[in-house]
């Protein structure tokens, strides 16, 4: 029988009976062979492909970023600028940026704590719970898939409007939610039903009740199903448009995407400023990513791979 | 067995009844709303009235409608032929331990960062048949003059290219991390069995990546089924209804055409398409048993 | 090996991971992470609860479009309102497409404007039918001098049911045909004076590799102006009056059909050149290619003018940017001097809210004030106002907004813009339509087949 402690991540996960640990945590402890991995040249040209396939749209961001506007509308897109400037990042802070990030990420770190206090207990009680309404809930939870906002959001709005929430970051907070809940909820229980049995009849046998169970079973060993629907729900609440539109009004609660619009006249784009501004607010998601990649990565195998 | 002390230690019902209620308030009883919404006849404005089937039986004369769900369709299929091969590609790739890979791998995820419509904005730009890239390298893909999206089959496939541009990053990703998780013992024995490269990639590395398949599949359809925002920007529905998908053609209906009683009734059949497809997913695949790739390791 | 205390099965290699730090690796993440969530939790506090703007507030809000022009001239408008008033105003601005979604769910609730910006006719329409819109009939009968300064054919497209609902805001702006003067300079062209003529200049220019007319066809509403005043050319206005009216056998007109017809033929024959479907409006796609010289011609709104100005300063100050009527048609039974556009933007007053009072005000006080007027001068638009021509003497613009004027003024008909003019649901039909009918997907029979049934 395997022990196990709190915080006590590796061993935990290692748990499954004669699995071995996953190659990545162990250094190569045997003689070097020539291909650990295959070469795979086809995979490696089709990648060369892709990156300058993404590669181009972001250069072509960086470098509008620090034109002029005449001078991107007389030189285009592609070539070389000829005159720099950081005029663009400069009207973009001064328009309010600093504010609609700090929005943005309000709204995504409350999303993203709320969907996982919700979403977590709810896949728990699905997987080990034995009554038919829980059950039943799975289901309801399904048929959530694939609601798209705009067909809810008159609804929604009214429901918002009668909460007395209307123009307030909650407003978006609540119905990002709900709508991050279902993918995450599917995403859990697939997570949660990798944990073995013995593992929970461990916890029985000590005498544990299911809030001890879930604390120090469930929560560590959820750890990858976690970090999966925290970057699913925190992508759809950083990028939503929809409900910030309907739910917000003042500028005090404008979020990114739709400061974004502070370039865009009525009758043309400022496109220098405009793309200034995705620079600017790509890069706290780079930041984070850089700095969470390890853990990102360990997150989604085991979220994913099973 | 289940002894009542069995039952003490499993998790009751108000485990599940926060994320229940909550997803009750916001998400049911909209989709409640809407439904009720789809037999009433109402601009918005004033006080919906009562009309029965009637918006459903103009949905069965409403050409645009069988235009657009045939257009989601064939969009939803294209976009997970383009996008399950190439980020399982360039997932496994990635997933390898050389020290380049890591570097190249942020740079895939960079598209991730962008928002939809930034991303849809800068596509915009980018396609400009005369300042644009559509400009510059029309000519290499048959298109001297840019007109991308200006052609209603071209439109349709540089819609995809789009959707294909901001979401594989994230389907790499997934590809990548699940790669990487499978045992090496599995490649040795294929070895030792004298498999080539290309062998172990179909007998090995695939099966084992197939619970990955059908996750990524099921976000794909189900995104697909209810992306708009992109489209609207580029070209909205244009040119003529060539790129109008279902959801976009709600939204006209519904807030440009001021008939949201029958924008709820697609917004209903939207539903009811994501729905069945993901249940028909998940159900012929097996994946809600939610049987091991590992059984006997 | 060495082992570490707080991860004891990363491999060495791993734990040298963030910032290259080896110990103390968790400590300083948990602090920064802290710092963070304390930053966040400051700021969260405000901006998480609502603002209290709503049905309590005791300021009145005006909703318009974004846009840099006008946008500081209204905002000027308030601040000075503001300082003499009790009630005060605030200005909350949106993207176009954003913003009619946004209005249509805000009316019908609590949270919906004081004043609201729109396009009147069938834009008004919808809300003014659902008792939304208050009417300035009393206001404007206690301050004749309000009354009487507007142009009436201005004042006309926000009068619905015999009930003034809406006042003119910006300038008129009617459609014009603007013509890059070094272009035809270079070639040796005149503008056109009739659609014959046109036809020569489009064969002309083609051979030369310049687009004769330049089109942004991803936005349907371009396309439409070539469409309005060729019916207007060929049938006059009546025929347009008759399908506002409701008559839909009047898309089946054969004025119309001649219309569409005279559209499609432009079309193929490459007037637009091959790759206007494709051209953007918003993202300044097609005003720098008429600036740049590729293309000869730009059919566009009064506020293109300006839009060049700043976007197109070169092009704009090398003062080559022509403008001139539309061709008449020799044939046709349309005045020659008749204008298509839109008469102007509106400022309309929500009903039933707390600050009607103070918004009607608001507008009574400011639409036709020396101050906003000039402004509006300034910045280079012709405000619907009678007799503002005397203010354009000395303006740099004043070539232009004579012009503008005198085109307006004198006009026998001024046709609001189809997609204002009708029921929102048959002018997204248009417009989609309309696309089709240029890229030739669908005959101009089709086309009117359409139509009556949408109607």
């Amino acid at each position: 029988m395997t022990t196990y402690r709190a915080g006590g991540v590796s061993v935990a996960r290692h748990a499954r009976p004669g699995a071995p640990p996953p190659i990545w945590s162990t250094p190569p402890a045997r003689p070097r062979r020539r291909h650990r991995w295959r070469r795979n040249w086809i995979a490696g040209v089709l990648s060369a492909i892709w990156l300058a396939i993404v590669i181009l749209p972001l250069y072509m961001v960086l470098v509008t970023s620090v034109r002029t506007q005449s001078a991107y509308l007389s030189e285009g897109a592609i070539q070389p600028p000829t005159g720099l400037t950081l005029g663009n990042y400069g009207r973009t802070l001064r328009l309010g940026f600093g504010e609609f990030l700090m929005n943005s990420a309000i709204v995504a770190v409350f999303s993203i704590v709320l969907v996982g206090a919700l979403a977590l207990p709810a896949a728990y009680a699905i997987t080990r719970g034995r009554s038919r309404i829980i059950s039943g809930t799975f289901s309801m939870y399904l048929l959530g898939l694939a609601i798209p906002a705009q067909a809810v959001i008159i609804p929604i709005y009214l429901i918002v409007t009668k909460l007395h929430l209307y123009d307030s970051l909650l407003a978006i907070i609540l119905p990002s939610t709900a709508f991050s809940l279902p993918m995450s909820i599917v995403v859990l229980t697939s997570t949660l039903r990798d944990i073995p049995n013995e593992l929970y009849e461990a916890m029985f046998v000590d005498g544990a009740g299911p809030r001890r169970t879930f604390a120090r079973l469930v929560v560590p060993m959820a750890r990858p199903g976690l970090i999966t629907i925290a970057i699913f729900s925190g992508l759809n609440a950083w990028n939503g448009i929809v409900f910030p539109l309907v739910l917000t009004q003042s500028e005090s609660r404008r979020v990114l995407p739709l400061g974004l619009w502070n370039f865009q006249g009525q009758y043309g784009t400022d496109v220098p400023g405009l793309m200034a501004a995705v620079v600017l607010s790509a890069l706290p998601v780079l930041a984070l990513y850089l700095f969470g990649r390890r853990n990102l990565l360990r997150g989604l195998a085991a979220g994913f791979g099973k | 067995m289940t002894t009542s002390a069995d039952r003490r230690q499993r998790p009751g019902l108000a485990w599940a009844a926060p994320a229940a209620l909550f997803f009750l308030v916001f998400g049911i009883v909209p989709i409640a709303a809407v439904v009720y919404l789809s037999l009433t006849r109402w601009d918005g404005l004033g006080t919906p009235q009562w009309i029965g089937l009637n918006n459903w039986r103009a949905l069965a004369n409403d050409a645009d409608a069988l235009h657009s769900i045939r257009i989601t369709l064939l969009l939803t299929l294209l976009c997970w032929m383009i996008q399950t091969p190439l980020s399982m590609m360039i997932g496994v790739w990635a997933a390898g331990p050389q020290r380049n890979r890591a570097i190249l791998s942020t740079l895939f995820f960079l598209p991730l960062l962008l928002s939809t419509a930034a991303i849809a904005l800068v596509w915009l730009a980018l396609l400009d048949p005369n300042f644009g890239l559509a400009h510059n390298l029309g000519g290499l893909v048959g298109v001297p003059d840019g007109n991308f999206l200006g052609d209603p089959h071209r439109a349709l496939l540089s819609v995809a290219f789009v959707i294909t541009w901001q979401f594989v990053p994230f389907h790499t990703l997934i590809y990548q991390a699940a790669t990487r998780q499978i045992p090496h013992t599995l490649y040795e024995s294929a070895a030792l069995d004298g498999a080539a490269t290309v062998r172990q990639f179909f007998s090995v590395t695939l099966p084992q990546l197939r619970n990955t398949v059908i996750a990524s599949s099921v976000l794909i359809v189900v995104g697909s089924l209810t992306y708009f925002e992109s489209i609207l920007l580029l070209t909205n529905g244009g040119p003529g209804t060539a790129t109008r998908v279902l959801p976009l053609h709600m939204y006209i209906k519904g807030f440009v055409g001021f008939d949201m009683g029958y924008a709820s009734v697609l917004a209903v059949l939207l539903v009811l398409i994501g729905t069945l497809l993901s249940v028909l997913i998940v159900r012929t695949t097996g994946y809600h048993r939610m049987g091991s790739q590992r059984e006997g390791l | 090996m060495h082992r570490n205390a707080v991860f004891p099965n990363r491999a060495r290699h791993e734990r040298a991971g963030w910032c290259g730090v080896r110990r103390r690796v968790w400590t300083r993440r948990a602090v920064a992470c802290l710092f963070v969530a304390a930053l966040l939790g400051l700021t969260a506090a405000c901006a998480l609860f609502p603002s209290g703007i709503g049905p309590g507030g005791r300021v009145f809000q005006v909703w318009a479009l974004q846009d840099p022009q006008n946008q500081p001239i209204i905002q000027a408008a308030l601040d000075s309102f503001n300082k003499t008033s009790t009630t005060k105003g605030s200005l909350t601005v949106y993207l176009n497409d954003a913003y009619k979604q946004k209005l249509q769910v805000s009316m019908g609730s609590p949270n919906a404007p004081d004043i609201f910006f729109n396009w009147g006719g069938g834009n008004l329409a919808p809300y003014v039918k659902a008792g939304r819109v208050a009417t300035l009939d009393d206001a404007l009968s206690e301050n004749p001098s309000v009354k009487n300064a507007f142009l009436d054919s201005v004042m006309k497209t926000a009068r619905i049911g015999g009930h003034q609902y809406g006042l003119p805001i910006n300038g008129i702006q009617p459609v014009i045909l603007y013509y890059n003067k070094a272009v035809f300079a270079k070639y040796h062209q005149q503008p056109p004076r009739t659609w014959d003529d046109l036809m020569t200049l489009v064969d002309a220019f083609k051979t030369h590799g310049v687009i004769p007319l330049v089109l942004p066809g991803t936005q349907a509403w371009t396309e439409l102006m070539y469409l309005e005043y060729l019916l207007d050319r060929v049938g006059g206005p009546g025929k347009f009056e008759a399908i506002a009216g409701g008559n839909t056998s009047a898309w089946h007109d054969p004025a119309m059909l001649r219309a569409l017809q005279l559209c499609q033929d432009l079309a193929k024959r490459g007037g637009f050149g091959t790759n206007f479907a494709s051209i953007n409006y918003d993202n300044t796609g097609a005003s720098a290619l008429f600036a740049q010289g590729k293309a000869a011609m730009f059919l566009m709104g009064s506020w293109e003018y300006t839009n060049q100005a700043q976007r197109q300063p070169d092009f704009f100050k090398s003062g080559n940017l022509g403008f001139t009527t539309f061709p008449t048609l020799t044939d046709g039974a349309g005045n020659p001097k008749d204008i298509v556009g839109n008469p102007s933007n509106y400022f309309s007053v929500r009903a039933g809210g707390r600050n009607t009072q103070a918004a009607t005000t608001f507008l009574i006080k400011t639409l036709k004030s020396d101050a906003y007027v000039t402004s509006l001068v300034s910045s280079g638009q012709v405000p619907a106002i009678k007799g503002v021509n005397a203010k354009f003497a000395g303006s740099p613009n004043a070539n232009f907004l004579n012009f503008t004027y005198d085109m307006a003024n004198k006009a026998p008909a001024f046709t609001q813009s189809w997609d204002q003019a009708l029921s929102p649901s048959v002018a997204s039909e248009l417009l989609t339509n309309l696309q089709k009918l240029f890229l030739s997907d669908i005959t101009p029979q089709q086309f009117v087949d359409a139509m009556e049934k949408a109607q």
